[in-house]
């Protein structure tokens, strides 16, 4: 499998993890009819984004963005990537929290949750510190094991839709694009770490987009799977609709009688990828700014991973985890769009300072 | 070499984690109970009594548990402190209602919620309501059955052409239904039987947690049959003939003028008929089946109607017609005036 390709995979799996159990909750909050609006207007917003950053990248071959921002200056990179660092490490620690927290609902009802905190970070942090490529290889193996699971739980689960809650089909007006929630929810999206991870391997628009139409048919169907089952009204008041429409499900043949076991399993390969490749970035953030000559990436690693267990230790309660989180992808926000447009005004400028002294 | 230690380090200490050993229960240790009967006790208590298989050297035996608390949660906590084994709620397939409670909108909808709510009771197990005791119809079905509790479940899911005027509510759905502006459901209702373990005695209406009338089978039929659910192996009776109906098929068209919605169904059913007597020819059977019928939709349209209460669930067709904001008056402004031109048409093979 070549290298674009596994990052293509890890793109999709970033993106799935992050959104398995949030996303249709905050997009029910948004509007009461036509969801699927929202969606296409939130994809629409990041493929510009990812438009915008893969241009701004391919005026730096060979680069990554910490290449890129030590470029502009030490100052630039330290300013915008450390804190970028530790808005990442504290995202780590609550996406694991809250990812232990739906394990523990819905399969090791009586196990404490500490216990199963210790064996994901345990399990991330290693392979984080062995570095991309095994991240990568392994990303390949997880989606392949993963994506039969999920479209599975997908076919099953149309033996309870009520195809009659789909409607309303249309929501007359788009004061949603205005709501603060929408930006909030492009937290959720995972396409920083291509800038990271891309400095071996060129991407073009075409592929990413490719792999941002799978990202969006899931999407969708996550969005209305618990909506065709459950139906507006009381999809609102489910604290995790796609578990609960899962829960629905019922197939006599035994392994099949519990739907949430497959998605229990894929969210926790997901996660596991999904947070090495943030803990890998972190570490070659921290390396690469500050050059401190003793210490190794994987020192850092392992700090940032003892910092996100303390944190997601610490979180007292369900509810405060999921306020928690909005705050740490609202701050995400501020990233996602300050890189990848001021990487491209600076490649931009640059490039057009050299054609113009080429040319004289 | 250094490289081969470490993973076998980490290996290692994976066995310890992964293995999970200090709150794992193994399976012959725990007992699994199939069905819950939840009642309103004195001084407000909930009265939870539980049918709980239990191994035995000599085969297997059951018995029932009722435990009484301020909340169902507790009762059913304090059955699992005082069972010898570790009790196992995830496996329930039937949680069983007293009317006591059941007639209480307020206690019933605070009841559902937990039951969605509640970690351990799946979300896919029946709903039924009972006008006995709970502990009455637990030990019917104790005697009866023993362990063997699991053909309860079968009761309520005959398959395909056994009984399809059972209506079959889940958890879930009548979750759904508390919410819901424009569907409503039924809830059978069961009593201990002599015979059998269980006689049906029609279904509860459900309206936002509130019963509202009751439909005898052939009602509930209809009703299924609007949900989708098809009517084949139905046994009619006409006065002179009984029929089995052997397919069904249901089209719905929707439309609203103004205040006034009007629905036109046409209900196709192919039937064959199994006793006639002499001397009458298969349309009068035809032409008698398809009256039956539409007597029987009207009387129960007109009930539900009055009581507000969308059995047949014709509110879901107009979720794109009615503005969203609208939807919630369904019940109090449309409904009131839904008209509907139901047609049965009758073939035989």
């Amino acid at each position: 499998m070549s290298r674009k390709w596994q990052i293509g995979f890890v793109f999709i799996i970033m993106y799935l993890s992050l959104n398995h159990l949030m996303y249709p909750k905050l997009i029910y909050g948004l509007t009461e009819a036509g969801h699927w609006e929202v969606v296409v207007c939130q994809g629409l917003l990041q493929i510009t984004l990812i438009g915008i950053y893969i241009k701004g990248l391919s005026y730096f071959p060979q680069q990554d963005v910490i290449d890129i921002y030590s470029k502009m200056g030490k100052l630039v990179a330290f300013i915008l990537l450390i804190p970028f660092a530790l808005s990442l490490t504290a995202l780590i620690g609550l996406d694991i929290r809250i990812h232990t927290e739906a394990i523990n609902l819905f399969f090791l009802k009586r196990t404490p949750y500490w216990s199963v905190l210790v064996l994901l970070f345990f399990i991330t942090t290693y392979t984080a510190m062995n570095g991309l490529s095994t991240i990568l290889r392994s990303s390949t193996f997880i989606f392949f094991m993963i994506l039969p699971l999920l479209l599975f739980i997908i076919c099953s689960s149309f033996m309870n839709f009520d195809w009659h809650n789909v409607r309303p089909l249309w929501h007359p007006s788009l004061d949603f694009l205005l709501n603060k929630n929408f930006f909030h929810l492009m937290g959720y999206s995972a396409f920083l770490p291509l800038g990271f991870m891309t400095y071996k391997t060129k991407l073009t628009f075409g592929f990413i987009f490719l792999e941002w139409v799978f990202v969006m048919i899931i999407f969708l169907s996550f969005t209305y799977i618990p909506l065709l089952i459950f139906g507006e009204e009381s999809v609102v008041t489910l604290s995790f609709p796609m578990m609960e429409a899962m829960n629905s499900v019922d197939i006599k043949w035994v392994m099949f009688n519990q739907q949430t076991i497959f998605l229990g399993l894929s969210l926790i390969g997901f996660t596991i990828i999904k947070n090495s490749v943030l803990l890998w970035i972190i570490g070659r953030i921290m390396q690469k700014v500050l050059k401190w000559k003793r210490a190794k990436a994987s020192y850092w690693i392992t700090a940032s991973s003892v910092i996100a267990f303390i944190l997601a230790l610490i979180v007292p309660s369900r509810s405060w985890t999921e306020t928690f989180f909005l705050w740490c992808s609202g701050v995400l926000v501020y990233f996602m769009m300050i890189i990848p447009i001021s990487i491209l005004i600076y490649g931009y400028v640059l490039n057009r300072g050299r054609v113009h002294y080429e040319e004289s | 070499m250094k490289k081969v230690n470490k993973t076998v380090i980490f290996s290692m200490l994976l066995l310890i984690v992964l293995s999970g050993c200090w709150d794992n229960k193994d399976i012959d240790k725990r007992v699994l109970p199939l069905v819950i009967g939840i009642a309103k006790g004195d001084n407000h208590d909930y009265e939870v009594t539980v049918q709980i298989p239990i191994t035995k050297s000599s085969g297997l035996m059951s018995r029932i548990v009722t435990s009484k608390a301020q909340t169902v949660s507790r009762a059913l906590g304090e059955i699992q402190t005082n069972s010898e084994n570790a009790v196992d709620y995830s496996q329930v397939r039937l949680v069983v209602i007293q009317r006591n409670l059941a007639s209480n909108p307020k206690e019933l909808k605070q009841l559902i919620k937990f039951l969605m709510t509640s970690k351990e009771i799946p979300l896919n197990a029946q709903l039924a309501f009972t006008n006995e005791s709970t502990v009455k119809l637990l030990s019917n079905i104790n005697n009866k059955l023993g362990v063997d509790a699991t053909s309860l479940f079968d009761y309520f899911n005959k398959g395909v052409g056994w009984a399809p005027g059972i209506s079959n509510t889940r958890i879930w759905e009548a979750y759904r239904s508390l919410y819901s502006y424009t569907d409503d459901l039924t809830i059978p209702v069961v009593d201990s039987g002599k015979d059998t373990v269980l006689i049906y005695k029609g279904a509860a209406a459900l309206k936002k947690g509130r019963l509202t009338q009751t439909v005898n089978l052939d009602e509930n039929q209809l009703i299924n049959l609007f949900k989708n659910h098809n009517a084949d192996g139905k046994i009619e009776n006409v006065d002179f003939a009984s029929v089995m109906v052997k397919r069904s098929t249901i089209r719905n068209q929707a439309l609203i003028e103004g205040n006034t919605p009007t629905v036109t169904t046409d209900l196709k059913l192919k039937i064959d008929i199994l006793e006639v007597h002499s001397g009458i020819t298969n349309d009068q059977i035809k032409h008698k089946l398809e009256k039956l019928i539409e007597k029987r939709f009207y009387h129960v349209f007109n009930q539900s109607k009055k009581n507000e209460t969308d059995l047949f669930g014709f509110g879901q067709y107009y979720r794109g017609q009615i503005p969203y904001a609208d939807l919630k008056n369904w019940r109090t402004t449309y409904y009131p005036n839904l008209k509907v031109n139901f047609h049965a048409q009758v073939s035989s093979e």
